[in-house]
């Protein structure tokens, strides 16, 4: 009981201190900073620096993670940014990236799809993808 | 038209088996009432407050939410290798809820920046123009009805768009031309001849460029096209003509500083004489809760008695629900005309929910 406890707090913290890693395949050497992240995800850039498409994955939109990268990040609420992209898909101009369900499956597509990019909490990064940026 | 709505859905039903289908929409219960106002009694018109235009969305003093309240459905059918068609069908209230095709095009995408579109769309005129009907991504109850008072709102056509970056900002183009004929224009129609008309713009030409900068966003446009009409059969004659040109010109400039932000409009349309409209607006978020204050004008330019009024309107959007917003905005419309009056002066309270799904 006590453990369980203890794992309970240990999640309440670990939720509301997350860090957001960016993550990108480990072969991606572009160049990638704040301003390149923002329009990546807002559907305003389509390529890395190296020339390579670039393939923004989300994450579901009730993961504390999403939140954090929405309002860090892209400098929006969760509101702000549906209405952003309810502009966008209802004229044709655009879609918002595809929604992995965890951080897992994040690091799944990552770690395969060396056009992709995605954000994860920090603790859930493994070797397999590389940290761009920390948030 | 019924005939490419017909393939439309024959597209999108083929494929099915090959395709990814996705569905989308949005919805606005708006409900409101005329609190005071003079009307225009020269035209037997009762105190009015015309909320929109194009859709003649009209509020009494009887409580209502008829004018205002819709009901859209996208369905977008993902071919592949960057084909796609989408059909958006929309229902209002103030047409008592028939559903009709207000978007049927085909898109396919040349490369990561440049994209070709085929089909029914909206005439991107305003900032606001192509995302009017979607409540949810702006935050007033309505863009300024000022400003959005043309009375033809879609074309059938091609449009060209890019989306890229130069450096550090973000560009998005497009180029479209096409056609509209409307059998039966329903503002023109309904609110200001009273009588049958066909509104036809036709050889439209427009660009419009889009540049986005971290806070800072400015659109810029210019469209041209050749008016015909003809009121109860008979053509309109302008100078001797049955036709005529006409000009648009807009510059949209939008400041957003987190919390703060500025949205300003700034509009010519050239005809017979020059239509100037703009509006200014500005709200503060204070999380979920976004108070609001908006002003927007029209001035025909000329001599004597023309066409002039302003709305001066606050309002609050609340964004109770992940997907849904509610939002009540006082309008006072000025209505400066007699000659060319539209609905004359009226204070006016709405309300609303607009959700996205």
């Amino acid at each position: 009981m006590k453990h369980l406890i203890y794992l309970a707090f240990l999640a309440l913290s670990a939720h509301s201190f997350a860090a957001v890693s960016v993550i990108v395949h480990p072969s991606n050497a572009s160049a990638i900073d704040d301003s390149t992240i923002n329009r990546i995800f807002t559907g305003k850039e389509k390529s890395f620096s190296n020339g390579n498409k670039a393939i923004p994955i989300g994450q579901d939109a009730a993961n504390p993670v999403t939140e954090e990268f929405n309002t860090k990040v892209l400098n929006k609420s969760s509101a702000q940014l549906k209405a952003y992209w309810s502009k966008l898909i209802f004229t044709g101009k655009g879609t918002p990236p595809k929604e992995a369900a965890n951080d897992a499956e994040v690091i799944q597509s990552v770690s395969t799809n060396p056009d992709t990019i995605g954000f994860v909490s920090s603790s859930a990064v493994t070797g397999d993808v590389k940290v761009v940026k920390e948030f | 038209m019924k005939l490419k709505t017909t393939l439309l859905i024959a597209a999108l039903c083929s494929t099915t088996a090959h395709a990814e289908i996705n569905i989308s929409g949005f919805a606005s219960i708006n409900g409101g009432k005329v609190l005071s106002g003079n009307g225009a009694p020269q035209f037997g018109i009762e105190p009015s407050f015309l909320a929109d235009y194009p859709i003649v969305s009209t509020y009494t003093k009887d409580f209502s939410f008829s004018p205002e309240s819709l009901i859209g459905l996208q369905v977008t059918g993902d071919l592949g290798e960057g084909l796609s068609v989408t059909g958006q069908i929309v229902a209002r209230g103030a047409n008592d809820y028939d559903a009709e095709f207000e978007w049927a095009y085909i898109s396919y995408e040349l490369n990561d920046n440049w994209t070709v579109q085929a089909g029914k769309k909206r005439l991107p005129l305003f900032y606001y123009s192509d995302f009017y009907d979607v409540g949810y991504a702006y935050v007033w109850m309505r863009p300024p009805a000022d400003n959005y008072t043309w009375q033809i709102f879609n074309y059938e056509g091609v449009n060209l768009l890019y989306n890229g970056s130069v450096g550090d900002w973000g560009l998005s183009a497009n180029i479209y031309t096409g056609k509209e004929d409307d059998e039966q224009n329903k503002l023109l129609s309904d609110f200001f001849f009273r009588a049958p008309t066909r509104e036809i713009w036709e050889d439209i030409l427009g660009g419009v460029v889009n540049l986005s900068h971290d806070w800072l966003e400015i659109r810029l446009t210019h469209m041209r096209y050749t008016n015909k009409r003809f009121v109860n059969g008979e053509p309109t004659m302008w100078n001797g003509k049955d036709t005529r040109d006409g000009k648009f010109y807009g510059l949209a400039v939008n400041a957003d500083f987190g919390n703060l932000f500025v949205l300003s409009e700034l509009n010519r349309l050239e005809l017979d004489s020059d239509f100037d409209t703009y509006m200014i607006s500005a709200g503060y978020r204070f999380g979920e809760v976004t108070p609001y204050v908006m002003y927007s004008n029209y001035e025909q330019d000329g001599d004597g008695d023309t066409e002039k009024h302003d709305t001066t309107a606050v309002g609050v959007r609340w964004n109770f629900h992940p997907s849904a917003a509610f939002k009540v905005q006082y309008d006072r419309v000025k209505d400066d005309s007699f000659d060319f009056a539209v609905a004359g002066d009226s204070k006016a309270l709405t309300f609303g929910v607009d959700v996205v799904f």
